[in-house]
């Protein structure tokens, strides 16, 4: 295997490899930084336009947009507060508090490291562990996947904010819009009000936008008169280099890419989820969790390292078993059969150079990510910062509105991306976090799911749920992250009696 | 505005919020009875859910309101700040919303290049924004940006301009 490795590599060095790989990542970077485009929409664009290339060069796209994507979604979520792809969503818990510090610049450049590293990582894992890891998610049942999606939204509703019943009311009102629509296993309408929109359900990204980019505009709106943005944004810190970053950052950028590893080889569990695993253990191990949601660069870092990680692992499954890991792993598997090349073990026996050869390339557009994401994004990108904020807020309104329309064509879209835009607002001044609310309609169907599955398989006998070694570690891990956060609220409270007194 | 007395007024806030997400719980679990089988399973437990964290946000929230108003019988006031507005500007604020509406609306209408400018142009003064170059000059650079990325490079299919609309 090694041997095969050492071998693909010119191939992935060829010239025509090279430019899609510069292009691929280009592209990508675009793509992740415009709201409503999406990796998934722009490889699918992209796949016929291939069919008379070579395989190498087609991944080589594949390969540079998928990368390039999960940096360009942290651009918008550092500096607007609009998460480009659903994985940048915990960027921009700490990105977009920098930006409003004046530290928009090093949010970025450590976002940019942090990708890149977290690619790397996940490219390395690829090439050395993919047959090894893979056969551990063989093991992964129905079971475990609900307690994948219950341990994402719990640990998510207590550890962001303050309060954990306004944290839980948030993640369970998500669980509900994600509920809305027609229920993919009974074929029964849940909550349409016999409304056609809304037997589809809500889209994500619209949910996502509404919820997460309308709000601060709304706030940018109400205070023209006042300096929104800090001009001193892009300047870079003098301890903001690159040995300094690596210093600061390695062990976050260590954990979370293992974190972004492991999410990345279960199926359906994506890069948000990976992202927020990271967000959390990273804030749970600081020193400082209280500075976390309120610029912290470990927050970047740990998401964008645990995001891009999770991109060339959730190609494990999908290389050596055939099955996708992904929407984007789907599509990985549609270009190599368009190309006739047949997915799966018999992969690495037959076109060795084009296994072993995309698995450079993901490694060789990790790379690439720190040239052209530096380039690209501090120094043109963010230049978005210095319009005046009466032409900020329109233009950004546009742009949602082009990303939101662009998804189904449909205009009624732009209402519901507002009329969630609202509720974000009202819900933000309450005091209730919104992560758990995108998370909730997220993870909410899949652990519905995966129950539903769970039951039917063991005759709606629950104690399965209970009885399955990987589910008890789950829910061991679950209670780590209850019982910590409680020992710290009771400690918490400990301290302000002993002030007062 | 004293820590107090925004403690007091996000726990009013949160009694009515509270009350609010416990009438979504039990609406849910109402509905949710009427679903068939095994679909029913996730609406009745997650209202029910909601109806209980909801209950600690409405104690709290009664508890502290029941706590200003007997120190305000007492004749002590302890708020003696107004409460922080839910929106901070509220004209700014409405003519934003009602800004997008009527871009929303005129946009299968009048096409999507067109009512964009015509919406960035008018929501920049309206914000107050009062050079006109500089209008003029974003709004057209971005414009011209939007229509060489979604027209000419992704041919995106957005609404048609009316003066080309056959």
């Amino acid at each position: 295997m090694f041997e095969s490795l050492l071998n693909a590599l010119p191939v992935a060095l060829q010239l025509g490899s090279l430019i899609s790989l510069f292009v691929g990542t280009l592209i990508g970077i675009l793509i992740g930084a415009l709201p409503g485009l999406n990796p998934v929409m722009a490889i699918a664009l992209m796949l016929p336009l291939t069919y008379g290339f070579d395989p190498i060069i087609a991944l080589g796209l594949v390969a540079g947009i998928y990368n390039g994507s999960m940096y360009g979604g942290a651009i918008p979520a550092i500096l607007l507060n609009i998460p480009g792809t659903p994985a940048a969503i915990a960027t921009t818990f700490d990105g977009y508090p920098m930006t409003r510090k004046g530290e928009g610049g090093l949010a970025l450049k450590t976002a940019c490291w942090s990708s890149a590293i977290g690619g790397i990582v996940s490219a390395l894992a690829l090439m050395t562990l993919a047959p090894m890891l893979a056969k551990v998610t063989l093991a992964f049942g129905p079971a475990e996947y609900f307690w994948v999606a219950v341990f994402g939204l719990v640990s998510i509703a207590v550890l962001v904010g303050q309060d954990v019943s306004k944290g839980m009311l948030s993640a369970l009102l998500g669980v509900i819009i994600g509920l809305v629509g027609i229920d993919t296993i009974s074929g029964e309408e849940r909550f349409t009000f016999d409304s056609l929109y809304l037997s589809g359900g809500f889209e994500l990204l619209i949910v996502l936008i509404g919820l997460y980019a309308v709000p601060p505009v709304l706030e940018m709106a109400e205070k023209r008169n006042e300096s929104y943005f800090n001009s001193d944004s892009f300047r870079a810190k003098p301890s903001g280099g690159s040995l300094g970053l690596l210093r600061r950052h390695w062990r976050t950028w260590s954990r979370s890419s293992l974190i972004g590893v492991a999410v990345g080889i279960l199926p359906g569990a994506g890069g948000n989820l990976a992202a927020l695993l990271s967000y959390n253990e990273a804030k749970r191990k600081a020193p400082d969790p209280e500075t976390f949601g309120s610029g912290n660069p470990v927050g970047v870092a740990a998401a964008e390292s645990g995001n891009s990680a999770d991109n060339a692992a959730a190609m494990i499954p999908s290389l050596t078993l055939g099955i996708p890991g992904n929407l984007v792993a789907a599509l990985v598997l549609g270009a190599l059969m368009i190309h006739g090349l047949q997915p799966g073990p018999q992969l690495f026996t037959r076109s060795p150079d084009v296994a072993f050869g995309f698995m450079w390339q993901m490694l060789l557009t990790a790379m690439l990510l720190l040239l052209l994401g530096g380039m690209v994004a501090t120094r043109l990108f963010a230049q978005v910062l210095r319009m005046p904020s009466a032409l900020l807020v329109p233009t950004t309104l546009v742009l949602m509105a082009v990303g939101v329309y662009t998804v189904n064509g449909n205009v009624t879209d732009l209402y519901v991306m507002l009329a969630f835009g609202l509720a974000g607002y009202l819900l933000n001044r309450l005091g209730f976090p919104l992560a758990p609310v995108v998370l909730g309609v997220l993870l909410g169907p899949m652990a519905e799911q995966n129950f539903r599955l769970t039951m039917l398989i063991a005759q709606n006998d629950w104690t399965v749920l209970f009885t399955r070694p990987i589910s008890l570690g789950i829910i061991a891990l679950l209670a780590v992250v209850l019982l910590s956060q409680l020992w710290k609220t009771l400690r918490h409270r400990r301290q302000s009696q002993d002030q007062a007194a | 505005m004293t820590g107090k007395g925004i403690d007091k007024t996000m726990n009013y806030r949160d009694l009515f919020s509270g009350i609010a997400f416990l009438i979504i719980g039990v609406t849910t679990v109402w509905m949710g009875k009427g679903f068939f089988a095994d679909a029913a399973y996730v609406p009745i437990g997650v209202g029910t859910l909601m109806g209980a964290f909801s209950l600690p946000l409405i104690w709290r929230g009664m508890k502290s309101v029941l706590a200003a108003r007997t120190t305000t019988a007492a004749g002590r006031h302890t708020t003696p700040h107004p409460a922080p507005a839910l929106v901070d500007h509220a004209p700014r604020f409405t003519t934003t919303l009602g800004c997008c509406l009527v871009y929303y609306t005129a946009l299968p209408i009048v096409g999507f290049y067109t009512t964009s400018a015509l919406f960035i142009t008018l929501l920049a003064v309206l914000l107050g924004e009062r050079r006109p170059a500089v209008v003029a000059g974003i709004t057209l650079g971005f414009i011209t940006l939007l229509y060489a990325l979604f027209a000419v490079v992704l041919k995106r299919p957005l609404p048609v301009e009316f003066f080309l609309a056959s």
